[in-house]
Order: C-alpha cells, then structure tokens, then sequence
C-alpha cells in the first residue's frame, strides 16, 4: 500500500538520494541580524545524525535549540556553512524545492501543535498528503487510519479547538507521518502537556523510532530525554556535550505504531554518491 | 488539489459570513445593476416590438416640413390626393388616411365623458383589426355620406351606456364648433397588455371611438398630415423617399421640404434611449465593480495577515508558493462569484416581482446571467493577484513566528 507512495517520491530527483547519515550540519552558523545588535542563534555546529537514531536535544533558553531545528527542518536557511538533509545540500535549493523536501522528508511536531484551526482533525491529518498530490480516497483513508492509530479516530471531525492539549499533539503526529517522511523533528513537542500525556506522546515517538524513523526532539526535561538514545546539550548556539544513552526508557507498550510506519527495506536503499 | 482550493474558500468564507457579505457587497450592487437594467432593457426592447408590430410597424406619417416658412394654402392634403397616392402606390399602400382625430366630450342621458375619436376609412380594418362584438364596422356609405355614426370600444360603451351592447345608442358631442347627435352602429373589443394600454395613452376614464374621417375633414377637406401604413415593412427607407417624391410631385416642392415619420425611426430612437441608459447603469456597474473589487482586495490583505500563521504551517508541511497562491486567488475569486450570484439572484428576483406587478412577461437572457458570474469571478481573481502573492510569497519560518 506504501510502496506506490515510495515510487512516487523516487520520481523526483531532488528527493532520491537515501544517505546513511540523514543530516549532516557542516560547520553551520546563524547570525540574526536585527539591525541594532547581530544575534548569533548557532556557532559552528557540526553534528551528524544518522539514520534511524532517536536524539534529544537539550538546552537552556535561548541556547539555539529551536533554531536548530528550523534550520533541520528546512525552515529557515543557515548564514554559514553547509546542512545535507539525505546528502542533499539544501542550500542549493529554491524555496519550491524546500517545500518538497519538507513534505516528503520532514515530519514536524511543534510545542505549539500548529494545527490549523476550524479545520477537522482528519483535514489537518491529510494536507500533508494533499501537496504531495496523494488522491482524494487513499489521502482520507490513510489520515483516518493515522487517527485510529492515535487513538483519535471517533474525533476526526473535531476542530482543533475541541480538543484537548495532549489530543491536538497526537493529531499534529498523525499528521507528522502522514508522508512516511525519514525524519520527525519536534521542537518541545510535550512543553505545553502535563506528565502523563507528555508520556505518552514520548512513547509514541519511541514506537516511531523503533520502526525505523529517525526522530529529534528538543526538550527541557530529563525524563523526556529519557527515552531517547542520544543527547545532544546545547550552551549559547554551541554544542557542549553529545553522549549516548546506554539505557533508553521502554514505552508502557500500550501503543503498537506497527502500521502508523512502514520500515524502509534495506535492500531498497541505492547508495549514492556524495552521501 | 482545484476542488480542495474550492472547499477551503467556501469555508472560509462562511468562517466569516457577515464580513463576507459585506465585502460583495459591491459586486451583488454591480452585478445586480448590470443584470436588472440588462433584464429591464431587453423587456422593452421585445415590448416595443410587440406594440409595434400591434400599431403597426410600417405605419408613416408625411406632412410639409415646420422647418419650412413658405407655406401655401396648397401645401394642405386633400382627399383627392390621398387617393392620387393610393392609386400611383397600388398595393405597396395597404392603407391612408388623414391621421384626423379629436378629443371632446360627449353626453348620453344624464352622463358625460370625455372621448377621443380618431378618423378612419372603412379600410382600417385591415392594417388594425378588431373584433366587432356587436352591430358593423364602419362602411363606404358612412364615409361618402359622412354619416354621424362611430364604433365604439366595448369599455366606453359601458361606461358611457352602462352596457356593451349599444348599437344604436346615440350621444350628442360638439365638433369644430357644431353640436349633433351621433349613432353608435358597432361595438369593438381591442386585446391589449396592460402594457400597450399605457403606452397607448389610452386612460381607462377616457372613450374611444373610431369615426368616419370625413367628418373631421369637412368642410374643405384639407389636413396637415398624410398617414399610410405600407404593404410590407421590408424596406421602408426606399418606399417613404419613394413616397416624398411622388408627393413633392404632386405638390410641386422639393422632396427633402418634406417631414416624414415612420414606426421604425421611432422604434431606433427608443433604442438609443435604451441604450444611453444601459451605458449610464453600465458606468455606474462598472465603478461600482472596481470599488467592489478593491473591496475584496483590502478584505484579501486583512485575511491574509491573519493567516498568516496558517501559510506558514501549510508551507511547513509542503504547499509551494503556486499553491497558496492558487489557494488564495480561488478564494477571493470564488468571494467575487458568490457576490455575483447573490447580485443575479436579486436582480433576478426583483425584475421578476416588477414585471409581475406590471404583468409583463420578462425577459432574462441565461447568457447574460453566465457572463455576469463569470465576470464577477475574473473581478475577483483580479483583485486577488496581489494579497495571494503577498501570502504565497510569505516566509515559512517568519509566518510560523507570526503572533
Ligand atoms: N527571529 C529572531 N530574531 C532575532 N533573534 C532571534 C530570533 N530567533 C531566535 N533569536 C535569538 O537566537 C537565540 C537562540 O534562540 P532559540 O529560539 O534558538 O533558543 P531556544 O534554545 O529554542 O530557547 P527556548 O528553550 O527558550 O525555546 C536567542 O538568543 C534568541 O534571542
Ligand atoms: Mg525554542
């Protein structure tokens, strides 16, 4: 059912190559200027993610996390050095191709949730799908099972602002795979959520992780960082630690994601040049 | 991805109805104008015709031009050279008369009332049939004997007698200064839209009556105007200059001294005056679109600012710059449209309810309809271009920072 979804990414050449490393930051900087004061966001990063890691990003404020992320995220453009998204330098790239890069590489998962308001669940969960040009049946079908899967199939039809909190992340998720994209980034996806439902979000990541994704995620907490198997500290745009967490923490095992991601098969990957 | 564009405009706009409306609101008056002045001038167009073709299209009028100051005694017609015409014309003159007619008042019993009585021959019964419902037409003996008979409207015979049947019946009237008892020999029923009625000038308080020409003719038998209705209506230009020069002829004057009038002209100058109006309404529909339009516009650059977080998101997850663009050029194209039809609707609605009180059968062309809305949509997509490309060419993280 995926595949013909796969075969229709691989027509486009922008999107082709799949790297062992999915990102790669060379040497990056970004300096706001606001006219009075220039802001440095990011000194010289240089970090590596490679596919299929679960990495935590943490920080205190203002240390550059969410910059980061919006430069990963293909959001906002470095003001120095090289980022490679699957090896391709997204520097070079018009905004339309950014476009398709996010919509098919790039899942996001905001603090804020970003749904887009007095537009049901299932809607929000299918617009990914609809600007890559997925048909109208198989894009409701696959943001219903999306849903389910979230547990939120009996609110489809519920606007952004009949949900609560925690339910608006799941359906920011739902919408996040919505593409089957290599990578998710959530920018403190559990910052506005209490304890329990931030748990659960961060099992759903972690199910998402186990099927293959890779998955970066900022946060505050220890407890969320947790789960994941690598953590990334950040102090004033640099980074000042990157070590591995021997012992991530185990979803409940409540949520099987085991449909809401299709692993890619190894054989299906073509090494590139350049990655 | 078109359909989807259209969904989301349509809720949209119903996400704000009343600010919606207001922003046609332009459009519903521009469009609206444009299709009830269309609508009314079209009605009239197929209503003249309609009288016309009643009065009769090729009926003419000659006489000696005003514009002229040597006027002769002999520039007056006379009988006899009505009856020149007829015989040179032959069958191309399917009738002629003095175009003789008075207005007075007439008293029966204790009753009085104003009448027009128009003079005619016998003939007039073929270029302006009616249906005599009781007694006869008028006849040759009428005419040569100048008999003070007439044939009456079915109406006026009851208002004036109390019944349609009043054959027989006399009334006294003054003409030209002599008073005499008159006959009434036939009574006629005319069917007419309210319309005609109006346009006839026939007030329902006045009679009317059809007389033998020769009554108002007499004593000398000389009258200012020549009144002809043609054989066929096909050229008429050629018959009238045709017609002038046989009379300049006849009265030994110029062809270009003489005045002519035929139903024709008169149909083209109703035309022209159709069509002043339709190009003042037009102009005002035309303002009344652009300010409609530059409506839209600012209501466009309202909504899109507020979105802005929305196209920052739908960026986010992939919608290229052509993709907002379109999204918003549907929207304020779709906005434009559904003025339109809410400003069809009610033109619509209100030509139709005006020509129901009038009992007129309207005439809406679906042509004009299509173009409206199709117009109202082009105004919209116009309007649209600059806030749709403000929105597509928004930068995702700037409109995802937007507060
Ligand atoms: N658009 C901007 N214009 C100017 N300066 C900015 C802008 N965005 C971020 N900065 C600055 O860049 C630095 C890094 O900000 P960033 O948002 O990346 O921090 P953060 O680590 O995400 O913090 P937090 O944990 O509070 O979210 C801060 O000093 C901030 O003031
Ligand atoms: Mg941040």
């Amino acid at each position: 059912m995926f595949d013909q979804w796969r075969k229709k990414e691989n027509e486009d050449s922008v999107l082709r190559p799949e790297c062992e490393d999915l990102i790669r930051l060379d040497n990056l900087v970004k300096i706001y200027d606001t006219g009075a004061v220039q802001v440095t966001g990011l000194d010289h990063i240089n970090l590596t993610v490679r596919r299929g890691e679960f990495v935590a990003i943490m920080g205190h404020s203002g240390s550059g996390k969410s910059t980061l992320m919006n430069i990963m995220g293909c959001l906002d453009r470095p003001t120095e050095g090289h980022y490679f998204l699957d090896g391709i330098d997204t520097a070079e790239l018009s905004s339309d191709a950014l476009s398709a890069v996010r919509n098919r590489k790039i899942g996001f998962v905001f603090q804020s949730f970003n749904l887009i308001s007095r537009t049901s669940a299932l809607k929000n969960v299918e617009l990914p799908m609809t600007y890559a040009r997925i048909p109208r049946q198989k894009r409701a079908d696959r943001a219903m099972e999306l849903l389910e899967l979230v547990g939120l199939k009996e609110r489809a039809e519920h606007m952004p602002n009949e949900l609560s909190g925690g339910q608006r992340q799941r359906v920011a998720i739902a919408r996040a795979l919505a593409n089957q994209p290599p990578l998710i980034l959530a920018d403190e996806p559990t910052g506005n959520l209490d304890t329990a439902a931030s748990v659960e979000i961060m099992e759903m990541f972690s199910e998402i992780h186990k099927l293959g994704s890779t998955v970066v995620v900022v946060t505050h907490e220890e407890n969320i960082a947790a789960f994941t198997d690598r953590i990334v500290r950040f102090s004033d745009g640099r980074i000042v630690s990157d070590e591995k967490n021997p012992n991530p923490a185990e979803g409940s095992g409540r949520i099987h994601a085991g449909k809401l991601y299709a692993p890619r098969e190894e054989s299906e990957r073509e090494e590139e040049e350049g990655c | 991805m078109l359909i989807e564009n259209m969904a989301m405009a349509f809720h949209a706009i119903r996400a704000n109805k009343l600010r919606s409306f207001l922003t046609m609101l332009g459009i519903i008056i521009g469009i609206g104008s444009v299709i009830a002045i269309v609508s009314i001038g079209d009605t009239m167009r197929t209503m003249f015709t309609d009288l016309y073709k009643d009065i009769g299209i090729t009926q003419a009028y000659v006489s000696y031009g005003y514009w002229n100051d040597d006027w002769r005694q002999s520039d007056y017609f006379t009988l006899d050279e009505l009856e020149l015409i007829r015989e040179a014309f032959g069958d191309e003159i399917a009738y002629i008369d003095s175009n003789a007619s008075v207005s007075t008042e007439v008293h029966a019993g204790r009753m009085s009332m104003n009448f027009q009585f128009q003079g005619i021959t016998e003939r007039y019964m073929d270029v302006q049939p009616v249906n005599v419902i009781y007694g006869r037409y008028l006849n040759e003996g009428d005419l040569l004997g100048r008999r003070k008979n007439v044939v009456m409207s079915a109406e006026s015979a009851e208002m004036l007698y109390g019944t349609e049947n009043a054959v027989g019946r006399t009334f006294r009237t003054t003409i030209y200064g002599y008073t005499d008892e008159y006959t009434v020999i036939g009574v006629y029923k005319k069917e007419m839209s309210p319309f005609q009625r109006l346009m006839m000038g026939g007030s329902s308080d006045t009679g009317e009556a059809y007389i033998p020409e020769t009554i108002l003719t007499w004593p000398n038998d000389t009258f200012y105007y020549c009144h002809v209705f043609a054989a066929d209506s096909a050229d008429m230009t050629d018959f009238m200059n045709r017609l002038k020069a046989y009379i300049a002829k006849i009265k030994d004057r110029n062809p270009q001294d003489y005045y002519s009038n035929t139903a024709v002209e008169e149909m083209g100058s109703v035309d022209s005056v159709m069509g002043a109006l339709s190009a003042a309404v037009g102009g005002i529909a035309a303002i009344s679109l652009v300010v409609g339009g530059i409506g839209i516009m600012n209501i466009m650059l309202v909504s899109v600012t507020e979105r802005t977080r929305e196209i920052g998101i739908r960026k986010a997850l992939g919608a290229r710059t052509r993709d907002v663009l379109i999204q918003f050029l549907t929207e304020s194209a779709i906005l434009s449209a559904c003025g339109g039809v809410i400003g069809v609707t009610l033109a619509v609605t209100l030509v139709t309810v005006l020509g129901m009180a009038l009992s007129l059968s309207v005439v809406i062309r679906p042509a004009v309809i299509v173009l409206a809305v199709s117009f109202s949509a082009v105004v919209g997509l116009f309007f649209g271009i600059y806030p749709a490309s403000k929105a597509a060419k928004a930068d995702p993280i700037d409109a995802l920072r937007y507060e």
